[in-house]
């Protein structure tokens, strides 16, 4: 008995709405609202949410999630009051989500921004050590109080089988010795016990940490170039797809090649944050010179020795603007050569000793060589946003891995996603589905429903 | 009905113990008794098992304590217009090696070319392709190639290499130009430009495998030194001594293409051409054939002699062959009722014969219809005669420099020994695709591009044009043949791309001139790359018979008495030895007798119809021999040749390959010194031949024929195992033990077109009983499968063994497509191919001169499929669209499901063929190599990036190209429009010269897989067993004329 309620707590999960809040949360508010509840981001921090609606009834919250602009046209005064303070800017409208959604959704803010549970899982490095135990439900003291009682419980009944035991035997004459704390902690069932839990926590644990082998959300590595999705997408707005081309027209998105970059930066040649040690960059790579606003012939057979002069050239000149002085002074030749030291060691490696040519960008998302995915079939057919798997990406300065890209994480996504089933002249061939849309029996087609979780559909 | 008399090989036949043995062990090499021993080796007490475990715990430990390995993500710097990462590029291109032709489409990724498709806007082929063709991306990609231009052994650059020539050239007092046949019109013209500046040049030009008779043969009959342009498609009766048109001989793949016309048959009333084949050893193409009537390989110029005098008249020499004289009076007769319709050819390099073959053509008034001149064909245009002339001039000190254009007389001409003895005071210059017997002594190397690197044009036949241009910059510091020749005759354009500049220019002034569709020369030009193909006015029409045939009929070869005679002949695989350095063509097993890596001496089988197989010397398969021809005596390994003419034997030319590369050097043995030139003529077969008794046993015999048959076994009376069908044999042949002909089995159905009528009623009549007794059954499939693949796409498959020729140009295709590894001879000796496609070959009817059936046979992606169910880990599962699917990394290697499976499908990977495993391999080198073949950097370019290649220990099979099936309902899906059938094609159905691989959706009442499966020719194999295949196959129709074998 004593097993069974210690295996308790390993046997059951945290309660399937959060997990369900979490999930919907991820995919919907994700990429307006913090994911820490606490604060602001594109969208106002969620946490308290309920409270702050506890003045009108729960339908009214209902109605703002799933479409805020008709509140706000039905003049309901707390989300006239929102809109104002938000600068009149309105949320997406979610038809979809249910009533039981928007509760999972909220449940899951009340329990990160009460601390019950941690927001997405950041891990660092790839070894993704001790996600398994930050899964520990919201309820968890519960089954530890509930634990402890039986455990007690079992303490008592075994003293008292124990003591029955020595009664009824010295009624029969005979003598049992008591044993000791020490005997009994030595004794061959106990250690048998212990060997036993700790086999099956340790494979529990050694399970949750293989899974996670490999996977590396949160990856943030830092880059050849300190370029800010921040100040391109977020400050300046540029459309994901205008560097990112190939999202509509192939598997690959794209890391855009420097001629992309140059279409810009040949204006830009002086960065608001950095100044000139990352742009020339760029340049570098680009074989453009910066100085008399023309590319380079032949770049890369120019001697390193007279690129090298003309960057430190550009970089040294700017200095000098910049601090209003007429000539290099020491700290400015150290400057410059520091510069560019970092731009030859940022552009170059083992295999690449020139800084002309393309940029080593260092890979975050990274798939296993046996899956295949495209980005225009989730971008171009799916209509998938880009946010919904590459998060606030218009927030981080620093990319990072925004989801696991784990199979579950993919799987998941395929149940739940409706396909754009209606206007797409190729899914007439699904006339059962087409004939239950018309017969009111089928209210959605999920990519699963095409068949979208079959092993052949990403492997092969 | 004649599903029962089908037989792959004389073990079969005689219920051969070992092969028994060997057919129930499903895994060859691992009997229970090995395993056993194995498992005795290896000891693991308990001590090593915790060793084993703590290892492992602690190696896991290390593992999750590194950091992922960081990856890269390159960009480029300035992006070309015409390439999207990730999404392939096509170009058309021809594929062009010497006078070997065939337009093609080339697929390339990331600027990589990748697969070799067929170019379907040619008027030749129609999109067929050649197994040649299909293979020759993987040449771009050989290790072997010369990298940099070579002068007396060292590296130097190309401005040394061309002052060294040029000096050189000035100073030469004779010139010689060697090479194959040239198709490109812009490169004669650098060859004439080149003679113009060297004035004592002469151009030498030969082909591997001759056609210099036909050559000279209708220069003399006809005025005009060209091969004709055959017409199959014309011919209801075909009758061919000895030319392998289906496989190798001239253009194949045209030819494929052609005859498939005449030979669909769609029902009973269905009329098909005849095809006759004169020959001795079953050739490719005679295996196609309808009759087959034996000659030696001496008598074959007495027998066309013998047909002459029949047809034309006159008086033909001695021919004592009764049978064949026989059958040939009746062929006479045939020929004579098929006026115009009829078509003879042949392979012989005998100018009087090929003067009687013309003679013959044109008494029966088949010049202008299917023989034509108007578009003669181009690829042939060398004479070894030239060679010989160019031996004694090199001995009378008349050449002092030779200049080969990627060609290798010595090894290819059979006078060869004599050539190199001869130009060894030469000054040879090499202009070299990679080494080869005659660059090993060559002064200069100047490497050549590859054609997909090339920039060029082709002139098959006249009035067909097709282009050539490069699909990825030169891979080394090479240099295209033509711009060497400008080069050093001064004569090359200026420019990055001089030699685009040369062609553009040839074109401005030639074709572009003539045309009026175009008033710019860019559009033309750029709608001409576009097209690949071009078809412009042909030439003269049908000139008249000129030739004195009587002459010719005194002069054709003599038979000779000798008991025994060998014939030499070209595998569909290799040529000539070309093609022996390309692995994935050296894997390919050969059509007929299967056998992969090497030549097998073919030897005739007579069975005795019981039981015993009288073998020719008493030798079996595998058998090594001391073959005797002349004064020079090879050590090779025997196979037993169904169809083979009981005093002949042959074997492959083009093997026993010397410093030409990793896997073409040592690989079977040399005989193209063991022909004869008569009259300057090389003969391809000699009567001076001796066949020793066995010497020993070929310790990698590499033949597939008895792997993965699909026969099945059952216990007699007395409770031994024996093949099933055994007793109903009896019935046939009062003999038993026929492989794969099993009682009530579905396998092959072959009939005789008279008799169509009647076997499609018993087909059909057992098919029904099949789907009926597969109906009763607690779990109704038709009521599953219509639920389940009612909607959407439910794929399926149809071959038509009607026009499979046999020819693998799907199966290298399907390597291609599916980065299949290749896996060396030892390993195709122990069952371990990995061929996700192969062609299995039946012999059926007579079995001194049986026909044969090709059933390409590969994944039936069957609905109720006995792979899935026993799979541990559902790695093997079905998808909704019918297909069974392989997850390889949910594999474990139980191999249940190739054990289960009725077809024998799967493929296993024993060994890590692909390097792709995690942690390097711990196996022993296979084939003496240091890495396995293909797995260095350069050759895995040619791998398909969308699918994944495979590491040791996981099964693999056809997945009906399910990447191309993703690929082509993606494009549908992004503009929003159906499926059509051109959206999904399998690359075995785009490689097939003869449409015999139909693909398509089921569902799609309208596609071409709906008409093809609504033919009553139909048949499923093994239907009876209810796995509910996806892939319909046809009954086998021949139109064998039984009054000829009398």
């Amino acid at each position: 008995m004593l097993l069974l309620v210690l295996c308790l707590p390993l046997l059951t999960h945290a309660e399937a709405t959060i997990d369900d809040g979490k999930a919907l949360f991820k995919a919907n508010c994700a990429s307006c609202h913090n994911k820490n509840m606490k604060s602001k981001s594109t969208g106002p921090a969620l946490g308290g949410a309920e409270e702050r609606w506890a003045d009108y009834p729960k339908v009214d919250l209902y109605g703002w999630i799933r479409n805020s602009g008709a509140m706000v046209k039905a003049n309901h005064p707390r989300a006239v009051e929102i809109y104002n303070e938000w600068d009149k800017s309105q949320m997406t409208a979610m038809p979809n989500l249910t009533d039981e959604n928007i509760e999972s959704i909220l449940l899951y803010i009340d329990a990160v921004f009460t601390g019950a549970m941690g927001g997405p899982i950041i891990t660092t490095n790839g070894d993704g050590s001790g996600t398994g135990s930050e899964e520990k439900g919201f309820g968890n003291w519960i089954y530890g109080l509930l634990l402890l009682m039986l455990g007690f419980l079992a303490l008592i009944l075994t003293r008292i089988i124990g003591n029955l035991n020595k009664i009824a035997a010295a009624k029969e004459g005979k003598f049992v010795e008591t044993k000791t704390l020490t005997q009994t902690l030595t004794s061959k069932g106990v250690i048998t016990f212990l060997i036993f839990a700790m086999v099956i926590l340790g494979g529990y644990t050694t399970m949750n940490n293989a899974v996670n082998l490999g996977r590396q959300q949160g990856y943030a590595p830092d880059q050849p170039i300190k370029f800010s999705h921040e100040t391109h997408a977020g400050v300046n707005k540029i459309d994901c797809q205008y560097c990112h081309d190939g999202a509509r027209r192939s598997k690959h998105a794209v890391i855009p090649a420097t001629n992309t970059c140059m279409n810009c930066h040949k204006a830009i040649t002086v960065g608001s944050e950095h100044g000139t040690a990352e742009i020339t960059k760029i340049f570098a790579s680009a074989g453009f010179n910066p100085n008399t606003n023309k590319y380079i012939d032949d770049a890369e057979n120019v001697h390193a020795d007279t690129i090298a002069a003309i960057y430190k050239k550009w970089i040294g000149d700017n200095y000098m603007e910049a601090n209003e002085i007429e000539s290099l002074d020491k700290k400015g030749e150290k400057f410059v050569d520091n510069q560019w030291t970092d731009i030859v060691s940022s552009l170059t490696d083992e295999q690449k000793d020139k800084v002309f040519g393309p940029i080593p960008w260092i890979r975050i998302h990274n798939l296993p060589d046996h899956v295949y995915f495209n980005h225009s079939q989730h971008v171009g057919v799916g209509k998938v946003e880009c946010e919904t798997c590459h998060g606030q990406v218009e927030e981080m300065a620093t990319l990072e891995q925004y989801s696991p890209l784990s199979m579950g994480w993919c799987i998941n996504c395929h149940r739940q996603t409706e396909v754009q089933f209606q206007g797409n002249e190729y899914y007439e061939s699904y006339a059962k589905y087409h004939e239950e849309f018309a017969n009111g029996t089928r209210e959605k087609v999920t990519v699963e429903d095409i068949g979208g979780l079959e092993c052949q559909k990403c492997h092969y | 009905m004649e599903n029962n008399n089908i037989w792959i090989g004389g073990k079969d036949l005689t219920r051969d113990e070992e092969f028994i043995k060997e057919s129930q062990n499903e895994f060859n090499g691992l009997t229970p008794e090995k395993a056993a021993l194995a498992a005795e080796k290896v000891q693991t007490n308990r001590r090593d098992f915790l060793k084993y475990l703590g290892f492992g715990l602690g190696a896991a430990t290390v593992a999750a304590g590194c950091d992922a390995p960081i990856n890269k993500a390159i960009p480029y710097v300035i992006k070309p217009d015409s390439i999207i990462p990730g999404v392939a590029t096509y170009y058309a291109s021809s594929y062009v090696e010497g006078g070997d032709f065939c337009p093609i489409i080339v697929k390339t990724r990331e600027g990589r070319p990748i697969k070799i498709e067929g170019n379907s806007m040619s008027s030749m082929t129609n999109g067929g392709t050649s197994a040649r063709a299909q293979a020759s991306v993987l040449s771009l990609y050989d290790v072997n190639r010369f990298k940099a231009p070579i002068v007396e052994g060292e590296k130097v650059d190309w401005i040394n290499l061309d002052k060294t020539v040029k000096e050189k050239l000035a100073a030469s007092k004779g010139i010689r130009f060697v090479t194959n046949t040239i198709l490109s019109p812009t490169d004669k013209r650098t060859v004439e430009l080149f003679k113009a500046k060297f004035p004592n040049t002469k151009v030498v030009t030969y082909d591997p495998v001759s056609a210099g008779a036909i050559l000279e043969a209708n220069e003399i009959s006809f005025g005009d030194r060209v091969v004709p342009n055959y017409r199959f498609d014309k011919a209801d009766l075909i009758l061919s001594f000895g030319a392998d048109f289906l496989g190798t001989w001239i253009s194949p793949v045209e030819y494929a293409t052609q005859y498939a016309k005449k030979r669909k048959v769609s029902g009973a009333d269905s009329k098909m051409s005849r095809h006759i084949q004169v020959e001795s050893h079953m050739s490719m193409t005679g295996s196609n054939a309808d009759n087959r009537i034996l000659v030696k390989p001496s008598e074959q110029g007495a027998a066309i002699a013998y047909l002459a005098s029949k047809i034309v008249g006159g008086s033909a020499p001695a021919f004592s062959n009764a049978a064949a004289k026989s059958a040939l009076d009746k062929v006479a007769n045939q020929l004579s009722a098929n006026r115009g319709k009829s078509l003879v050819v042949s392979a012989s390099n005998n100018v009087h014969e090929q003067i009687l073959v013309n003679a013959i053509n044109n008494a029966l008034g088949n010049l202008g219809t299917t023989v034509d001149f108007a578009h003669a064909s181009l690829q042939r245009q060398g004479s070894e005669r030239e060679l010989k002339t160019l031996v004694d001039e090199l001995k009378g000190g008349l050449v002092d420099t030779i200049i080969f254009n990627n060609c290798n007389p010595v090894f290819e001409y059979a006078d060869g020994l004599a050539l190199n003895d001869a130009m060894s005071g030469a000054y040879k210059i090499a202009l070299g695709y990679t080494p080869n017997e005659t660059t090993t002594s060559a002064n200069v190397i100047a490497p050549v591009h590859h054609t997909l690197e090339s920039w060029g044009d082709a002139e098959p036949k006249r009035g067909v044009i097709s282009m050539v241009q490069p699909t990825i910059s030169p891979l080394f510091n090479t240099r295209q043949a033509g711009l060497s020749l400008l080069n050093w005759a001064e004569a090359a354009p200026g420019g990055s791309q001089p030699y685009l500049s040369f062609l553009k220019n040839t074109w401005k002034s030639g074709v572009f001139a003539d045309q009026t569709d175009f008033i710019g020369f860019d559009g033309f030009w750029n709608k001409v790359l576009k097209d690949g193909v071009l078809n412009t006015s042909g030439g003269n029409a049908a000139p008249s018979f000129v030739a004195n045939a009587a002459a010719s009929m005194s002069r054709v070869s003599k038979p000779t008495n000798s008991e025994l005679e060998i014939s030499f002949y070209e595998k569909v695989s290799i040529g000539n030895g070309t093609f022996a350095n390309n692995p994935w063509l050296q894997e390919m097993p050969d059509p007929v007798d299967r056998t992969s890596w090497g030549n097998y001496l073919a030897v005739p089988i007579d069975f005795d119809g019981v039981k015993r197989i009288n073998g020719f010397n008493g030798l079996v398969d595998g058998d090594l021999v001391d073959l005797t021809i002349g004064d020079k005596t090879v050590r090779v390994p025997v196979i037993q040749q169904f169809g083979q003419m009981p005093g002949t034997v042959a074997l492959a030319m083009g093997y026993g390959r010397d410093n030409s590369g990793l896997c073409a050097n040592g690989v079977g043995v040399n005989v193209n010194d063991c022909m004869p030139v008569v009259d300057g003529m090389t003969q391809y077969y000699n009567s001076n031949v001796a066949v020793s008794g066995k010497v020993g046993k070929e310790k990698d015999f590499s033949c597939v024929q008895y792997h993965n048959s699909y026969g099945v076994t059952a216990k007699d009376n007395d409770g031994n195992t024996i093949n099933a069908d055994e007793a109903a044999l009896g019935m046939a042949y009062g003999l038993g033990g026929y492989q794969g002909a099993l009682v009530d089995r579905s396998v092959i159905y072959t009939t005789n077109l008279k008799d169509l009528g009647s076997t499609l009623k018993k087909v059909h009549h057992k098919r029904e009983e099949a789907q009926h007794l597969n109906d009763q059954t607690l779990y109704p499939f038709n009521e599953y499968s219509a639920d389940k693949y009612k909607q959407g796409h439910h794929w399926g498959m149809h071959v038509d063994t009607q026009t499979c020729t046999g020819c693998n140009a799907c199966t290298v295709a399907c390597m291609a497509e599916n980065n299949v590894p290749v896996v060396g001879k030892k390993e195709v000796s122990r069952h371990h191919e990995m061929t996700w496609l192969r062609i299995d070959r039946y012999y059926y009817g007579d079995l001194k001169n049986p026909n044969v059936v090709y059933q390409p046979m590969m994944c039936q992606h069957c609905d109720n499929a006995p792979c899935e169910n026993v799979c541990p880990v559902n790695a093997t599962n079905h998808s909704s669209e019918g297909l069974n699917q392989m997850a390889y990394n949910r594999c474990v290697g139980t191999r249940y499901c190739a054990n289960n499976c009725p077809y024998k499908v799967r493929r296993f990977n024993w060994l890590d063929y692909t390097t792709a495993d995690l942690f390097p391999a711990n196996q022993v080198p296979l084939n003496g190599e240091t890495i396995p073949f293909g797995a260095d950097n350069l050759s895995r370019m040619v791998l398909n990036p969308d699918v994944t290649v495979r590491s040791r220990g996981v099964i693999e099979k056809c997945s009906f190209c399910v990447q191309r099936l993703q690929e082509g309902k993606l494009i549908a899906k992004k503009e929003g429009r159906s499926l059509r059938d051109s959206d999904v094609k399998t690359a075995c159905q785009t490689a097939c010269p003869t449409d015999a691989i139909t693909f398509g959706d089921r569902n799609n009442k309208h596609g071409d897989l709906a008409k093809k499966l609504a033919s009553p020719m139909n048949f499923i194999a093994l239907e009876e067993i209810n796995v509910q295949s996806s892939v319909n196959y046809t009954i086998k129709v021949n139109n064998r004329d039984t009054s000829l074998d009398a």
